[in-house]
């Protein structure tokens, strides 16, 4: 009671407080409410925003996955997406059809696929992402064996192959080669093909997968088994398998990053693309995703370290930069 | 001895043989299948939190705090001395079983990987017979409420961020005009109809909501300014839930005690709403799961303080938090070394990352729960309209029944359709045709609703067709039009079984891969879906790309605790889907 008089001696009226306090409520709730396109623009400072769809690949994803992941850190306002669909699966589903911005592929891109993209009106550029070194794997139990020469690999893989070991070679043991590898949608088995069987075609008689998982483990379970995949999966996993040097001529040379950059693991280090749409480089967000791309195809930690590809040199960074730039140019003026 | 010989002269002679045989070949047959699942689900869960690494001393500890108090209340509440001497020897024996066994096939025959005897003897004994009594003790009155208060503070914050997750792609503003416009009009006038008997008023209901809702998607184009958020979902959820729980209160007690129910989860939901939007954490989930939570949570014991029987039971949940406390302080105390689980709270709210120990499956998981949603909603419309209007609408004779009996076996031969085509049918007709969108969270539902749909349909009509004939002919028999008897009579009767067909069917689309890849589901994606055209991944898309990494801690750690959050996401939809089911049973 003292209270209310005290506040009536000093002139504040109940009708008063009320009006004091509904506009203090109205004020508050003035404080809460957001205009009609979303509340959540505060992030403010970087206006890059929208998505970018990739496909392709299943080589190049670990790559470019981890690359989107740190493009994504830093802009959160775009919306990055990727798909591992293997290099054909997303020229010919998505790329193609201008459905993606970017498909990666660890081969270069295909006359069809050429034409399919033409016949769409989808315009393109290739860019190097990074070098693979395709590894051939044995059991590491097989220590009958430590290297093979490229005509041996052709031996092994060609479409009339060697069925048991000491056809091969007269020392290895008489005993049937169990082949695992690529399956015939990945950009691993056309390169496969390219650098060592050429002419003679590929064997069908393999256990033929996307997954290197699996490749992996056929060959870890079997003392006579061969099989090759990307270099990244045996570079985090070197004691499971061993890796067969490659004698091109001038001796075996091992799988490594050194010899992968520097050229002497012949001819099985291959270039690893992607091929962003010209369309999509009109997009600021999409064209600063690029740069970015390329920015880091130099970044040892994260190409060699994390994901266990070769980095590119300087100077092709170079290049690629100057070719994305053109196409940029060309797609915003 | 006069029926045995009846019975022989009945049947000849008798080998029991057979008989026997037949009986251990099924009983072989089940052991088989459940050990080999079980020894699956070991690993999983050994794999996902990095139990390999527990100490006998970290288990110890835990089975001291939380699973003997948890097993001392279960006895409590059955109180029944037989069960207990049964636990108690089951725990015991199984120890110098477990561990007897265990060595022995370890010394004699061949080391078992990543086991010890602790852990075989967790699995094999301890979990079991934890179950068996959570099972008997909740069939005590203690024990019942005990698990019913914690099923409604697990449910209600599984449920409250399910309708958070939701909203991440619905319109708020849309929903806030919808409801205020339309939903809240309507059911008060159905509200007034029913307490007042005016059937004007209840009639009037339904064209009001349509009315508002059309106001509401006009406004949206319209109206540029909005409550935030947090005020919306306020509005909009966490006042009707409380008044909802206000008012049952009210009803068998008094105004203060339903004030009170309503009222202080609400205050606390608001304030936490607001404090987790100053932490920067997701204010609108942290205020519906707050509040969904809470409502229930206070009517429940309301309802049982009111019964005034087994009142014990409340401390259930305290019992659980105290043992969890204690364990970890203990371990802390005595510096046991802990395991590190993979599936933590960063994996659950993070994105996927190229490093392991940051991977997360946010986005992955909130992409499911929203495909799934949308199929749960759109597979019960589109499967239950359809068996209804094959089983009750179409004649059974006659030109039409024959194409009705056409289009039946049509269906039941598109439930063996493999997915695949199902998903080259979604890229097709929905991605292209109609143009929604490679890869959305649409096309992905639109595809795997008619995935399920004919497992939906087909069981929702087995359900009607079990309806007893007499029960529509005497509803036709009081005047009832055949709308009438279908709502009234057919579809209470047959929901137990329409909705244990859906739970199937769902159960399936959530695990489905083959027809998002052929979509073009994204494998990853780094952010959370945030409209029904935005690309997104499902839990199963990201678990196989992860399998795939060549890094081994994402082969095993990874992808076992996205199993085990797949496992348990898809537990929590069909338990929820099992207590919908099971009050329907009840209710007719």
């Amino acid at each position: 009671m003292a209270s209310s008089h005290d506040a009536d001696a000093t002139g504040i009226t109940r009708r008063k407080s009320l009006a004091a306090i509904a506009g203090a409520g109205a004020l508050g709730l003035a404080g809460c409410t957001q205009s009609s396109d979303g509340g959540d623009g505060s992030d403010g400072g970087d206006e890059l925003s929208g998505p970018i769809n990739i496909a392709g690949s299943s080589t190049v994803f670990p790559l470019m996955s981890a690359i989107m992941e740190d493009f994504a850190e830093e802009h959160p306002g775009v919306d990055p997406d990727i798909s591992s669909t293997g290099s054909g699966g997303g020229f010919s589903n998505f790329f193609c059809t201008g459905d993606t911005d970017f498909n990666n592929a660890s081969r270069p891109i295909q006359p069809a696929e050429e034409e399919l993209c033409a016949e769409n009106g989808v315009e393109y550029i290739e860019l190097i992402a990074a070098t693979d070194a395709l590894t051939v794997v044995v059991n590491p139990d097989a220590d009958w064996i430590d290297s093979l020469t490229t005509e041996e690999l052709a031996q092994i893989w060609k479409s009339d192959p060697a069925q048991t070991w000491d056809e091969v070679r007269d020392e290895f043991p008489n005993e049937e080669i169990n082949r695992f590898g690529a399956a015939d949608t990945s950009g691993t088995y056309d390169y496969f093909i390219e650098a060592i069987l050429g002419e003679e075609g590929h064997t069908s008689d393999y256990q033929a997968t996307e997954q290197d998982n699996s490749i992996a483990n056929g060959v870890a379970g079997d003392e006579y088994a061969i099989g090759y995949f990307g270099f990244a999966y045996y570079f985090q996993n070197p004691d499971q398998l061993k890796a067969l040097g490659i004698d091109d001529g001038d001796g075996p040379v091992e799988p490594s990053l050194e010899t992968a950059s520097s050229g002497e693991y012949t001819p099985l280090s291959r270039p690893l693309f992607t091929y962003p749409s010209i369309e999509s480089l009109a997009e600021e967000h999409i064209a600063e995703f690029a740069r970015y791309f390329v920015e880091q195809t130099t970044n040892e930690d994260l190409v060699a370290g994390d994901v266990g590809y070769v980095p590119a040199t300087e100077e092709t960074q170079e290049e690629q930069m100057e070719k994305l730039e053109d196409a940029i140019e060309r797609a915003q003026g | 001895m006069a029926t045995e010989n009846s019975n022989a002269d009945g049947f000849g002679e008798v080998s029991r043989v057979r008989g026997i045989a037949f009986e251990y070949l099924s009983f072989g047959a089940s052991v088989f299948g459940l050990v080999a699942l079980g020894v699956l689900l070991v690993y999983v869960a050994i794999d996902a939190f990095d139990l390999a690494n527990a100490s006998p001393a970290w288990l110890l500890t835990y089975f001291l705090t939380l699973v003997v108090p948890f097993l001392a209340f279960c006895l409590y509440s059955a109180d029944d001395p037989e069960v207990t001497r049964r636990a108690l020897g089951a725990l015991g024996g199984g120890l110098v079983a477990v561990a007897v066994l265990f060595t022995a096939i370890e010394a004699l025959v061949t080391p078992i990987p990543r086991l010890n005897w602790q852990l075989a003897y967790l699995f094999v004994v301890a979990a079991p017979v934890t179950a068996y009594l959570a099972y008997v003790g909740s069939r005590g009155r203690v024990g019942a409420v005990g698990f019913g208060l914690l099923g409604r503070l697990v449910g209600g914050v599984a449920i409250g961020l399910a309708v958070g997750t939701l909203f991440l792609v619905f319109d708020a503003l849309l929903w806030f005009l919808a409801y205020t416009l339309g939903v809240l009009p309507a059911v008060g006038l159905y509200a007034f109809g029913r307490a007042r008997d005016e059937a004007r008023a209840r009639t009037a209901a339904a064209p009001v909501a349509l009315v508002g809702l059309v106001a509401a998607v006009v406004l949206r184009g319209v109206v540029a300014t909005y409550p935030s958020d947090l005020i919306i979902y306020l509005w909009t959820v966490a006042v009707p839930v409380a008044a909802a729980g206000a008012f049952l209160v009210a009803d068998r007690r008094s105004r203060t005690a339903g004030a009170v129910v309503g009222g202080v989860p609400l205050a606390l939901a608001t304030a936490g709403g607001f404090l987790a939007a100053g932490a920067g954490l997701p204010a609108p989930t942290v205020l519906l799961a707050l509040v969904l939570t809470g409502v229930p949570t206070a009517v429940y014991v309301s309802r049982v303080v009111d019964a005034g029987e087994g009142l014990a039971g409340l401390g259930l949940p305290l019992l659980l938090a105290a043992g969890v406390v204690a364990g970890a302080l203990i371990v802390e105390a005595l510096g046991v070394p802990a395991p590190d689980p993979w599936l933590d709270p960063s994996y659950l709210t993070e994105a996927p990352s190229r490093t392991p120990t940051e991977a997360g499956l946010y986005p992955a998981i909130v992409g499911s729960v929203i495909i799934i949603a949308m199929v749960a909603v759109l597979s019960f419309a589109l499967g239950v309209g359809t068996s209804v209007f094959l089983e009750e609408y179409t004649p059974e004779s006659g030109p039409l029944g024959t194409l009705t009996r056409i289009l039946q076996v049509n269906i039941a031969n598109l439930a063996a359709v493999p997915s695949v085509v199902y998903g080259l049918l979604g890229l097709g007709l929905f991605a292209n045709l109609l143009g929604l969108g490679i890869g959305t969270a649409v096309t992905a539902a639109l595809t795997l609703s008619l995935l399920i749909l004919p497992i939906t349909i087909i069981s929702a009509q087995e359900a009607i067709r079990s309806v007893p004939d007499d029960l529509r002919r005497g509803s036709d028999a009081m005047g009832a039009t055949r709308w009438q008897t279908t709502k009234n009579v057919v579809l209470p009767e047959a929901m137990p079984g329409i909705l244990t067909g859906t739970i199937l069917a769902l159960g399936r689309a959530i695990g489905e891969t083959a027809p998002l890849i052929m979509i073009g589901a994204a494998t990853t994606v780094f952010r959370a879906p945030d409209s029904l055209f935005s690309r997104f991944s499902a839990m199963p898309m990201q678990i196989y790309t992860w399998a795939g990494f060549p890094q081994a801690d994402f082969r095993y750690g990874v992808v076992a605790a996205g199993v085990i959050t797949l496992l348990i996401i898809l537990v929590g939809m069909n338990g929820t889907a099992i207590l919908l089911r099971n009050r329907a049973e009840r209710g007719s």
